[in-house]
C-alpha cells in the first residue's frame, strides 16, 4: 500500500509537514476501509472452499450422531443460514467488534487471541528490530569495505542466512546453544514454575528465551536488508548531492551517516513494510519449532482443527498489521526524505 | 474412537535397536523417592480443553486423566481393579451389577464424592457421551445406600464387559455439583478441572504446558510421590528430542521423537525406551472397502484386495519393523478374545488377480478391470505412505488406483459423512473388550453417517448382527470367547474392513523416571505411582 513518490519538490517544513502527513494518514485509512473489505470477502469465501467443517469436526470428537443435536449446533453456530448470510453476518459483527466465538478454545475468539498476542507481538518487534539493525550495519559495512574481505564476509554470511530454512536455522541452534552447550533454553516463552513475568528475574528468563527464536526469524530478513542496503548505499553514493558534500570537505562518516545512509535507507523502510505479513507467516513455523505460544501456534492448530471463527480473525487482525505497516511506511518516507510527496 | 496424535515419528521409523533390551525391564527400583517435578509430554499437540466428556481423544483423555479418575482400571496382568469402586458384583442374571463405592474420597475444591456423583457421572455424562455405545443396554443406575450404586441393564450384561466399561479411559467420576445444570461440553470447568485424582490442576499456559500439583488429600495416602507434575507441549518430534536430551522434559508418551532419536537417546545410557504400557490401547492401520460401490459386492473382490497386500513388506518399511502385519480386526497382544484361527488374506498377487478374473472383472485392453478412489486419511503421515504402497500393488494386479491424502477434517468428512471414498486407509485404537469398539465397525448398527470410527464401509450383515448381539449378552466366559473367534472368522472372510498392520507404541523416559509403564493403557494412567530417583 505504499503510496507513489513524487520526488523531488521543495521540502515541506513544519506545520505544511504536519498537514501533509494528516491528509495521508486520512487518505490511507479511507482507502483501507475497501481494503480490509476486500480481506474479509477473500479470506471468508477460501474458508468456506476448504473441505471439512468446524462443526464436523466438533460432532466427531463429541461422538454426536443425533440428527437434531446436529441441526441445533448448526443453528447455534449460525450454520444454517446460506453463506452470503454467514458474510453479511460476520461483516457486521466485525463492525461492532466481534470476532465471533471460538468452540475449540471455549471462549470468545478475541479472548482467545488475546491470550497469544503478546507473545507473537515480542517476536516480531524482537525479530524486525534485530534484522533492521543487522541488516543496516552489515549493509553499510560491506558498502564501505566494497570488493574487500569484509565485503565477501558480509555477502556470504547473508546469502547463507538467506538461504537456510528458518526452521533448519531454528533447529540447528537449539542443538548448538540449548543441547551441546546448554547455554539457552530449547523452548518455551518462560522457565516453568519459575519467577513471574512481572518480576525483573521473569523479564530476564524471557529474554533467555527469545533469543534463538529471534535469532532463527530474524537472521532471515536481515540477510535481505543486508544486500538491499549495501546495493543501495552504493547507489547512493554516487549521486551529486554526495560529491557535493565530499567537495565542501565534510569527513566520510560524516557523509556516509548524514547523506547517503538516510538516504539509502528508503528501500529498507518499503521492504519493511511489505514483509511484516511475511514475517506473521514465519512467525507460524518459529513458534513451533522452538514451542513459542503465540497467534502463529494458534493459527497452526486453528487452520488443522478448522477453527474458522479464529482463522478469519487472525487474517483479518493480520491485515490491519499489514495495513498499518505500510501508512507508518509512507510516514516514515515523509520523515527520511522531506522532498517526498506521496500521493 | 477419536483419534488425535501424531504419529509422524513412524514415518521415519521406529527402530527396534535399543528396544528390544527393554521389553521386559521393570522401570521401578527400590523405595520409592518423595518430592520433584516430573515434566512430561506426548507425541502429540495440545488439547481443544484439558477435559472432553465425550474423550475428544488422545491428547485430552493423557491431560485429563492425571485428575479424573475412573471406578476402576485394568492392571497389567490382565485382572481388573476398584479405583472409585471397592468391588462390583453381578446379580444373578446378569441384568444388574451392585458397585461399592469406595468411602472418604473427596473432590479437589474438598467436598466428599458421593453416589450422587457417580449417578450424575453415569447418566449424564457416560450415557450421552463418553462410553455412549457401550450403554446402549444400559437401563438406568440408582443407589440403594450411600456407598452403593446399581447399573441397570435390559439384558445380560457380561462381567468382562461391565468392567471394561468401568475401565474406559473416560469413563470418569465428575463433580455433580459442577456440573450439574450446565451444558457438560461447554462448561468452563473442562479447562480447569476439579476432580478427585492424584493431581490438582494448577494452570494451563495455553500453546505452552499444563502445570498440575499434588493432590494433598488423595485417598490413596502415599500418593502422588511427586510433589509436581508437568505436561508439556511441543509440537515439533526433533525439539521434543533436543528438550529431553537438554533435560527439561522426563519423559514422553506415544511415540514423542523420531526413531533415530530413539536409537541415539537410548545410547546415551541416560534413556529407556519401551513399547509397553499400550497393551489397552493398540492401533492398527486399516484398509476399508467401501460396499456402496457395486464392485465390492462379491467378497472375492474384497479379498482380492488383501492378497494384493504385502503386509509384512508394510510392516517393515513403512514402519521400519515396529508393527506387525495385521491377521484379525482382533488384534494379537489381545490375551481374551484374539485367535490366529481366522481366514487368511495373506500375501498372493496371482490368487488376487484369480479372484478378480472369477469375479467377472478380468483385464481390459488397457491392462486395467476397474479404478477405484483410495483415501489415505492424511492425520498420520505413515497412512499416505501406505496409501502409495497400495496404489502400486492394487495397479500390479490391474486395479486402477486415484489416491489422494486429505488433511484431518477433510478425512474425517469424506470417510465417515460423505463416504466419498472406495478405498479407505484409516486406523484404529482398540481395546481388549471387542464390544463395541471392535464390532461396531462390522454391525448394521454401526453405520451412523457423521460419527467417525464407526462402520463407514457400510457394510450390513444379518449373521454379523446377530452374533454380536450373542456376545453382547453371553455371560458365560468361555462361550463369549468362542462366539468373538467366531466373529473373527466370519469379518476375515467377509473383508469389508481389516487391519494391515498393528502398530507398536514407544515411551521414552529418562532413566531417573521410575515405575512408568506399569499400566497396559499408560497415557491414560494416573501416573500417581511415578517418581524420580536421584
Amino acid at each position: 500500500m505504499a503510496g507513489e513518490l513524487v520526488s523531488p519538490t521543495p521540502a515541506l517544513r513544519g506545520s505544511a509537514r504536519r498537514t501533509a502527513a494528516l491528509r495521508l494518514l486520512r487518505r490511507r485509512l479511507i482507502q483501507a476501509v475497501p481494503l480490509m473489505l476486500g480481506v474479509v470477502i477473500i479470506n471468508f469465501c477460501l474458508i468456506q472452499m476448504a473441505p471439512g467443517s468446524f462443526l464436523e469436526l466438533m460432532t466427531a470428537e463429541n461422538q454426536v450422531s443425533d440428527p437434531a443435536t446436529v441441526a441445533l449446533l448448526r443453528k447455534t453456530y449460525g450454520l444454517d443460514d446460506p453463506v452470503w448470510m454467514q458474510l453479511l453476518k460476520y461483516i457486521w459483527a466485525l463492525l461492532h467488534f466481534d470476532f465471533g466465538f471460538s468452540y475449540r478454545q471455549n471462549m470468545p475468539v478475541i479472548q482467545a487471541i488475546w491470550i497469544h498476542l503478546p507473545a507473537t507481538v515480542l517476536l516480531m518487534v524482537s525479530s524486525i528490530a534485530l534484522a533492521v539493525s543487522i541488516g543496516v550495519a552489515a549493509g553499510v559495512v560491506a558498502s564501505m569495505k566494497v570488493r574487500t574481505f569484509w565485503d565477501s564476509l558480509v555477502s556470504i554470511a547473508a546469502m547463507f542466512f538467506y538461504a537456510a530454512p528458518s526452521f533448519w536455522l531454528g533447529i540447528m541452534m537449539i542443538v548448538l546453544f540449548s543441547v551441546k552447550l546448554g547455554w539457552l533454553p530449547v523452548g518455551g516463552m518462560m522457565k516453568i514454575g519459575g519467577a513471574s513475568s512481572g518480576t525483573w528475574a521473569g523479564v530476564l528468563d524471557i529474554l533467555r528465551h527469545l533469543i534463538l527464536p529471534t535469532l532463527a526469524l530474524g537472521l532471515f530478513y536481515a540477510a535481505i536488508y543486508t544486500r538491499v542496503m549495501r546495493s543501495s548505499m552504493l547507489e547512493v553514493a554516487q549521486l551529486d548531492f554526495v560529491r557535493t558534500a565530499r567537495a565542501k570537505g565534510l569527513s566520510r562518516n560524516k557523509v556516509t551517516i548524514h547523506h547517503v545512509l538516510r538516504n539509502a535507507l528508503l528501500p529498507v523502510v518499503t521492504i519493511l513494510g511489505v514483509q511484516m505479513g511475511t514475517v506473521l507467516a514465519g512467525s507460524v513455523v518459529i513458534e513451533s519449532v522452538f514451542s513459542w505460544p503465540g497467534v502463529g501456534s494458534l493459527l497452526f492448530d486453528s487452520v488443522s482443527s478448522r477453527n474458522y471463527p479464529v482463522v478469519l480473525s487472525i487474517m483479518v487482525l493480520g491485515s490491519l498489521v499489514v495495513i498499518a505497516a505500510n501508512i507508518a511506511v509512507d510516514l516514515i518516507y515523509m520523515w527520511l526524505d522531506p522532498r517526498i510527496e506521496i500521493r | 474412537m477419536t483419534i488425535k496424535v501424531s504419529r509422524r515419528v513412524f514415518g521415519a521409523g521406529i527402530v527396534a535397536t535399543g528396544l528390544v533390551g527393554t521389553s521386559g525391564q521393570s522401570f521401578a527400583q527400590g523405595t520409592p523417592k518423595r518430592g520433584g517435578t516430573l515434566v512430561a509430554t506426548w507425541g502429540g499437540g495440545e488439547p481443544q480443553a484439558c477435559y472432553v466428556p465425550a474423550g475428544g481423544g488422545s491428547s485430552p483423555t493423557f491431560s485429563s486423566s492425571k485428575l479424573f479418575e475412573r471406578l476402576a482400571l485394568r492392571k497389567m496382568d490382565g485382572a481388573f481393579e476398584g479405583v472409585l469402586a471397592e468391588s462390583w458384583k453381578p446379580s444373578a442374571d446378569f441384568k444388574s451389577y451392585t458397585v461399592k463405592i469406595r468411602k472418604g474420597v473427596k473432590f479437589h475444591d474438598g467436598k466428599d464424592m458421593t453416589v450422587d456423583d457417580v449417578i450424575y457421572s453415569v447418566s449424564e455424562i457416560w450415557k450421552k457421551y463418553a462410553v455412549a455405545s457401550a450403554l446402549t443396554d444400559f437401563a438406568g443406575i440408582e443407589s440403594p445406600d450411600a456407598d452403593t450404586v446399581v447399573f441397570k441393564y435390559n439384558n445380560p450384561t457380561p462381567e468382562f464387559f461391565f468392567a471394561s466399561t468401568l475401565c474406559s479411559p473416560v469413563a470418569y467420576i465428575v463433580p455433580k455439583h459442577v456440573y450439574a445444570g450446565s451444558d457438560p461440553v461447554t462448561n468452563p470447568a473442562n479447562n480447569a478441572p476439579i476432580a478427585t485424582g492424584p493431581w490438582k490442576f494448577k494452570e494451563w499456559v495455553r500453546g505452552s504446558h499444563f502445570e498440575y500439583v499434588k493432590n494433598e488429600n488423595y485417598w490413596k495416602k502415599d500418593e502422588p510421590y511427586l510433589d509436581r507434575l508437568i505436561i508439556r507441549y511441543v509440537r515439533d518430534p526433533a525439539g521434543r528430542a533436543a528438550a529431553m536430551e537438554a533435560g527439561d522434559i522426563h519423559i514422553g508418551v506415544f511415540n514423542p521423537v523420531a526413531p533415530p532419536d530413539i536409537k541415539r537417546l537410548t545410547a546415551t545410557g541416560k534413556f529407556v525406551a519401551t513399547p509397553k504400557g499400550y497393551e489397552e490401547a493398540v492401533w492398527s492401520t486399516t484398509l476399508e472397502c467401501n460396499m456402496r460401490n457395486p464392485v465390492f459386492a462379491k467378497r472375492e473382490v474384497r479379498q482380492a484386495m488383501f492378497h494384493a497386500i504385502n503386509r509384512e513388506f508394510i510392516a517393515k518399511t513403512v514402519y521400519y519393523g515396529y508393527a506387525r502385519p495385521g491377521t484379525s480386526p482382533i488384534y494379537s497382544p489381545n490375551k481374551e478374545f484374539f485367535t490366529a484361527d481366522t481366514f487368511k488374506t495373506g500375501f498372493d498377487p496371482k490368487k488376487a488377480a484369480a479372484l478378480l478374473d472369477a469375479a467377472g472383472f478380468p483385464k481390459k485392453a488397457d491392462g486395467k478391470r476397474f479404478t477405484l478412489n483410495l483415501l489415505a486419511a492424511g492425520w498420520f503421515p505413515e497412512n499416505g505412505k501406505v496409501g502409495a504402497y497400495v496404489k502400486q500393488v492394487l495397479e500390479d494386479v490391474g486395479v486402477g488406483i486415484n489416491l489422494t491424502v486429505p488433511d484431518r477434517p477433510s478425512s474425517i468428512k469424506r470417510i465417515y459423512t460423505d463416504y466419498d471414498f472406495d478405498l479407505a486407509i484409516s486406523n484404529q485404537a482398540n481395546p481388549s473388550e471387542p464390544v463395541p469398539s471392535t464390532t461396531q465397525y462390522f454391525t448394521t448398527d454401526g453405520i451412523l453417517k457423521g460419527v467417525p470410527f464407526r462402520n463407514a464401509s457400510g457394510y450390513s450383515n444379518p449373521d454379523v448382527d446377530k452374533l454380536v448381539d450373542r456376545i453382547k449378552v453371553e455371560t458365560d466366559p468361555a462361550k463369549r470367547k468362542a462366539l468373538v473367534f467366531e466373529f473373527q472368522k466370519i469379518t476375515t472372510q467377509e473383508a469389508p474392513l481389516l487391519p494391515l498392520v498393528e502398530l507398536e507404541s514407544i515411551t521414552l523416559a529418562s532413566t531417573k523416571v521410575q515405575n512408568h509403564s506399569n499400566d497396559p493403557n499408560f497415557l491414560a494412567a494416573s501416573w500417581g505411582d511415578l517418581w524420580l530417583a536421584s
